[in-house]
């Protein structure tokens, strides 16, 4: 070859997030954590309750959290600031336990070294946020999936009703997978921001994924006089939308919203990623 | 066409500046030894080499386009500080996922093939994490070679090599830029190891690049002395000293005259004094040496 031959050739964007969606899922499955926190998914749900019907020191029985099978995936009404805890307890935790487990997974990018020699490549950054939010986003909806069986069948065994409506339940169920998408992006911008940091990621993400803040923002739109509905911009209003009396319009806010905030944060880790020390 | 050219490049981490106003230029087939002492800004010039770490100021260009094109950043390997893999993942997963995001096809040969190069085909069933130092290092060069790259940076790659290990890594260095068209960049602080292979140098100090060099210039640089043993060696070194500016005594017990004159006039000058040479030669001085005497003058 002479001197002058040299030819580069720029991999195409296909080839590009293809090869890094292929390492991100290979990685997932390759993961005990991801099946771990499957199980916790599941076995959380049960364990509520189970646990809420259990008898009291006295020997009385306690009132059930729950009274209807579907409770436990979805709260009956959007309830932005919680009254009880089974208000929150519902398939929303799972933004949480997806929160932990995200974190684990960009931590060990960088804890490994992979993100220096990915970096070294032709990979861009923009790549790298895309792939890591599609694939958490993925394993978060698992989780959803992993949370509806596990709270299912235990809701069927403790014996509570199952009357529901139908169409609201799976536009609850969809509009809580789809949102896993937004969440995984804020997840994923969070661990870039924390990336030397693999305690304070988890607890930021732990943090967010509470939708604590949804209370201050809620106390703000009542200040304001805004309608409540204004919460749903926000992941965690959109979220608890998602709920039993959902319509086709919750989920297509729920797509929207989930949408917008993927586009924002990955701009965001995109833009710091390329500002700041990879490694 | 050079495979590395900077120009005044500088790296500012908050009040502190790693590299100050660096050049350096790396030629086409080169393998180019990167020298300098501990913090003298040669791994965060490599990092900002390979886009790990972005400029404060300066140019870097390889292959003539900037060095944050995805045209050339797909043609370059690169092994920094460690290898980055996954420990859990055997040394096969971890080449096969790197090959995956090179988007090399025909990837299973492609990772045999430089298994076989740093001689671990029989390591690719191994856990990362159970892999010995020297183990870890070679899988970080096989994953640097994988897709054949134009250009490897490699920093620290001889730490933790066995002689074999190292003999193995100069056979690969000089197969990689055989074909002229191919260069690597090795800082190292094994400099009799690196001495053997690199036919290029540049010397960082504080940031900044002291001395570039060929190999054929650091030959001509470099000091000649004469190395000499006899019966008396305090008696000897005495005498040489009152008559010679610079003599020192060696590792190896043999006192050096670096005053340029011959093994003759040494012999028979001692020979008057009642000393008999049992052994003189003359040499040169190494890289290490050169390496050693340029860090005093500039201190």
């Amino acid at each position: 070859m002479m001197k002058n031959d040299l030819k580069f050739r720029s991999p195409t964007f296909a080839e590009r997030i293809r090869g890094m969606l292929g390492v991100d899922f290979y990685r997932l499955f390759h993961t005990p954590v991801f099946y771990i926190f499957l199980a916790i998914s599941a076995i959380i749900p049960a364990m509520v309750s189970a646990m809420t019907m259990m008898p009291d020191p006295e020997g009385n029985t306690m009132e059930p959290l729950y009274s209807n099978v579907w409770q436990i995936v979805a709260a009956s009404e959007p309830l932005y600031v919680i009254k009880s805890i089974a208000d929150y307890a519902n398939m929303n935790m799972v933004f949480i336990f997806g929160g932990i487990m995200v974190s684990i997974f960009i931590g060990h990018d960088y804890k490994s070294g992979y993100v220096k020699q990915l970096f070294t490549t032709h990979a861009k950054k923009q790549d790298y946020m895309m792939s890591k939010t599609v694939v958490c986003a993925f394993a978060m909806a698992c989780m959803c999936i992993s949370y509806l069986i596990g709270g299912t069948a235990a809701g069927l065994l403790v014996g509570y009703e199952t009357d529901v409506n139908v169409g609201s339940l799976l536009i609850a169920i969809l509009g809580k997978i789809v949102m896993s998408l937004g969440w995984a992006s804020l997840y994923t911008f969070l661990n870039i921001i924390f990336r030397r940091y693999f305690g304070i990621s988890i607890a930021s993400s732990f943090f967010f994924g509470t939708g604590i803040l949804i209370i201050g923002a809620a106390a703000v739109v009542e200040n304001l006089s805004l309608p409540a509905s204004f919460l749903n911009l926000f992941l965690y209003g959109s979220s608890v939308n998602a709920c039993l009396a959902s319509n086709i319009w919750t989920l297509l806010i729920c797509i929207g919203v989930s949408l917008g905030w993927t586009l924002v944060y990955n701009l965001l880790g995109t833009r710091l990623l390329y500002k700041s020390d990879v490694y | 066409m050079n495979a590395i050219e900077i120009k005044n490049l500088s790296k500012n981490f908050g009040q502190k500046q790693a590299v100050c106003g660096l050049n350096m230029t790396v030629p086409l087939g080169a393998i180019y030894g990167f020298i300098g002492e501990n913090g003298s800004g040669k791994s965060t010039t490599e990092k900002m080499i390979c886009g790990l770490i972005p400029k404060s100021d300066g140019t870097i260009r390889l292959y003539g386009k900037d060095h944050t094109d995805p045209d050339v950043r797909a043609k370059v390997g690169v092994l920094i500080e460690t290898p980055g893999c996954f420990p859990g993942l055997t040394v096969w997963d971890n080449l096969m996922l790197q090959a995956a995001n090179l988007g090399i096809r025909d990837a299973e040969i492609e990772v045999i093939r430089v298994l076989k190069t740093v001689r671990r085909e029989g390591a690719a069933g191994n856990k990362y994490k159970n892999c010995s130092l020297g183990m870890k290092q070679r899988v970080g060069i096989a994953m640097a070679l994988l897709g054949a790259p134009t250009l490897l940076v490699l920093d620290e790659p001889l730490n933790g090599l066995d002689a074999d290990g190292m003999r193995i890594m100069r056979e690969v260095f000089t197969d990689v830029v055989k074909d002229g068209t191919r260069s690597i960049v090795v800082s190292s602080h094994l400099l009799g190891e690196l001495q053997k292979v690199a036919t290029h140098y540049g010397i960082i100090r504080h940031g900044k690049m002291i001395r570039e060099m060929t190999a054929a210039e650091l030959d001509a640089d470099c000091r000649t002395f004469t190395a000499l043993q006899s019966g008396e060696m305090s008696r000897t070194k005495a005498l040489l000293c009152c008559k010679y500016s610079r003599v020192e005594e060696d590792e190896a017990g043999y006192l050096r005259v670096y005053d340029g004159v011959t093994p003759e006039e040494i012999v028979v000058y001692l020979y008057d004094n009642g000393i008999c040479v049992s052994e003189i030669r003359t040499d040169k001085i190494g890289l290490e040496e050169y390496y050693i005497d340029l860090m005093k003058e500039g201190k």
